[in-house]
């Protein structure tokens, strides 16, 4: 499986954005919570500094006033956070102070705000009237905290980085022990012949994974019993009946041996064909079982040559059909490889042609397709199959209408029913299809 | 060809003494052992042309038996005859290592045909750029076929067919050896689509002559004479 398409590579992946998300969201809060104790502490500075000179105006009157601001002015503060100051009269007579406007705040109600100092700074301003006649604004440059901030920067890039690392390497470890206990149970899953040599089955254990892998181990131990036994009675069935059969075929070649007349030796004939029809009828029911029984199950399907395959099929056909007075044409697309089983694949498609053989009147033309898919498509120009009929052809011992007494149409009924069966096995559908000029069967894969 | 040396591993008595009469009539020797173990021991003791491997024995499968000669270094062409006439038990047997597979009830001719054909394949039978049988000649290189010096036109299949004929004149050939070799197929269609090939390349073969060239042996394969 590509690693994009992996849970583990996705559980990984995120695990990584979430301590990145986590490590960027926390940083900003902490710069927002800085920002917000330097605004509260600049404006609290404004307002004992405002006090101060309010008290220094109380007490001294404003000649004082006007030379503490210059003194105060005079002195820069070490935290860069630089006072501004601006006395004057209701009617914009400046007194003192480095501000020459008077902005936007009402010193009758000692109104707070932030104000531009010239074009770049900003700062924390409170007024007041002192007296009717005199007016008092007080401002601090925003503390800008570019050391601080820088360090807090730092701090969350060095150790953001050093948690995003860690939580990466974390989660690639446990995604990767993940991945190869879940590869263990696709293991067993997908190669269900190797649990039998495992050393160790899986129990049940710590976790939910343990859990399902001994479920899992479990469920295939029984199917493969299940399997085994279905195996070992359809084998013990064919070989109790074969051999008295041989027994019997032995002593019809030993009784042709002794040269009987015509008409014996005829019967005796016929008795033999009779004894292999029921062996190759015996052989189609037991694959047909064993194609059901192994409904599904890849485990032993190997790449197949469909194009080669299908084209040999039908150059070995050619001459049946040219002899039956019909046309086989055949549209291969070369390089169509799928997994299965060559020869249950190639008896599928036999079944198919000998039907349409066996069915399509002097003159017809069958014609096989195999295209993307793999979809084979095997048509015909005969008679075709009645709406009714066209699942129940699938079924065993169903004859076409025009077989009955079976007169120059030989066969037991069981062709399609394991060219359906076959069809199963590699996880694919034998569908008769609506057809105005015949027959038309498809083969293509199972609907996800 | 000489008698050929064949041990026969099988529990089945009747089709044991069966076997043993078919191989004696053509002058081969059989060595019959009626049990896998038994089976296993003569097959690493002596050297044989050919091993007929029952699959189902009493003590042992025979697909078990053969992985065990392989693993040995037993080389020996085996040719495993078994009840199990599946498809799947086919390709199984092959795939364990038989060179050849052939299901109960059998033909007598085509169970020797086939011993036949594993023993030449085994010792490695030359190619010559003509072969000559009788009134026929094949030249490989220019694929061109002959009888009695009159030249046969045939399709780039029916030459394929008439070669395979030619390496194995006078033998009977199965219609499973042709679909395997001619046609590359390892399974049996079990209808009549070999026969009709087989009848197309006939009557070329035998077209203006009086003799016939291919002999049909019944329920088994065919045999090319050597039409003169």
């Amino acid at each position: 499986m590509s690693p994009a398409r992996s849970i583990f590579s996705r559980f990984v992946v995120a695990a990584i954005l979430l301590a990145t998300v986590t490590v960027l969201g926390l940083w900003l809060v902490t710069e927002r919570t800085i920002d917000a104790a330097l605004n509260e502490s600049g404006r609290e500075a404004v307002d004992v500094d405002l006090a101060g000179l309010a008290d220094i105006y109380a007490s001294g009157g404003e000649i004082d006033l006007v030379q503490r601001i210059e003194d105060r002015l005079a002195l820069r503060p070490a935290d860069g956070s630089a006072p501004h100051y601006l006395l004057m009269r209701p009617d914009g007579v400046r007194l003192a102070g480095d501000l020459e406007v008077w902005p936007d705040l009402d010193a009758a109600i000692s109104e707070r705000g932030t104000i531009a100092i010239g074009h770049r700074s900003r700062a924390h301003a409170r007024s007041t009237r002192l007296a009717p006649d005199a007016w008092l604004l007080v401002a601090h440059e925003v503390d800008p905290a570019t050391a601080l901030k820088g360090g807090v920067r730092t701090v969350f890039l060095v150790g953001g980085s050093i948690l995003v690392l860690v939580v990466a390497m974390l989660g690639k470890l446990s995604a990767d022990r993940l991945k190869r206990r879940i590869a263990r149970i696709n293991r067993l899953l997908s190669h269900p012949d190797e649990l039998a040599s495992m050393p160790e089955l899986p129990r049940q254990g710590r976790d939910e994974i343990d859990e399902l892998a001994a479920n899992s181990a479990q469920a295939i131990l029984r199917i493969r019993g299940l399997l085994e036994a279905h195996r070992d009675t359809t084998d013990r069935l064919a070989h109790e009946i074969r051999t008295p059969l041989t027994h019997l075929d032995a002593r019809l070649v030993k009784a042709l041996e002794t040269r009987p007349d015509e008409q014996v030796t005829a019967r005796l004939t016929e008795a033999r064909g009779e004894i292999r029809r029921l062996v190759g009828m015996l052989e189609s029911l037991l694959d047909i079982a064993w194609s059901k029984a192994r409904f599904s199950d890849r485990s032993t399907l190997e790449p197949v040559d469909m194009s080669a395959l299908v084209t040999n099929m039908c150059e070995l056909y050619a001459d049946s059909a040219e002899d039956a007075g019909l046309s086989l044409e055949w549209d291969v697309k070369p390089g169509i490889v799928m997994d299965g089983e060559e020869a249950q694949l190639g008896r599928l498609l036999a079944n198919l042609l000998d039907n349409a053989l066996k069915y399509v009147p002097t003159g017809g033309t069958v014609r096989v397709t195999l295209h993307d898919g793999p979809v084979l498509v095997v048509a015909d120009d005969g008679p075709g199959i009645a709406e009714a009929d066209r699942s129940r052809i699938f079924e065993r011992f169903q004859r076409g209408p025009d077989a009955e007494g079976g007169e120059g149409r030989p066969g037991a009924g069981l062709g399609l029913a394991l060219a359906s069966a076959i069809a199963q096995r590699h996880s694919m559908v034998l569908e008769c299809l609506p057809s105005e000029t015949g027959a038309m069967f498809q083969l293509r894969r199972e609907a996800p | 060809m000489d008698g050929l040396n064949i041990l026969y591993i099988e529990d089945d008595a009747h089709t044991a003494t069966q076997v043993r009469d078919i191989a004696l009539s053509r002058g081969d020797h059989l060595h019959w052992e009626s049990d896998g173990a038994s089976g296993l021991r003569k097959a690493g003791q002596e050297k044989f042309d050919v091993i007929i491997l029952d699959r189902m024995l009493g003590d042992f499968d025979g697909l078990k038996i053969l992985s065990r000669l392989r693993e040995s270094g037993v080389d020996t062409p085996v040719l495993m005859l078994s009840a199990l006439g599946r498809t799947s038990d086919r390709a199984e047997g092959l795939d364990a290592g038989a060179d050849d597979y052939l299901g109960k009830p059998f033909e007598a001719a085509e169970l020797m045909a086939r011993v036949n054909a594993l023993h030449r394949r085994a010792s490695g039978s030359v190619h010559s750029a003509v072969i000559l049988y009788g009134a026929f000649e094949c030249h490989l290189k220019a694929r061109t076929a002959f009888r009695e010096n009159r030249h046969l036109a045939l399709s780039p299949r029916e030459f394929e067919l008439f070669h395979y004929f030619m390496e194995n004149a006078g033998e009977v050939v199965t219609r499973e050896m042709l679909l395997r070799d001619v046609w590359n197929m390892s399974f049996d269609p079990q209808t009549n689509v070999v026969d009709v090939n087989i009848g197309r390349l006939r009557r070329k073969l035998e077209d203006g002559f009086a003799t016939p060239a291919l002999e049909t042996v019944w329920g088994t394969g065919f045999r090319l004479l050597a039409g003169n």
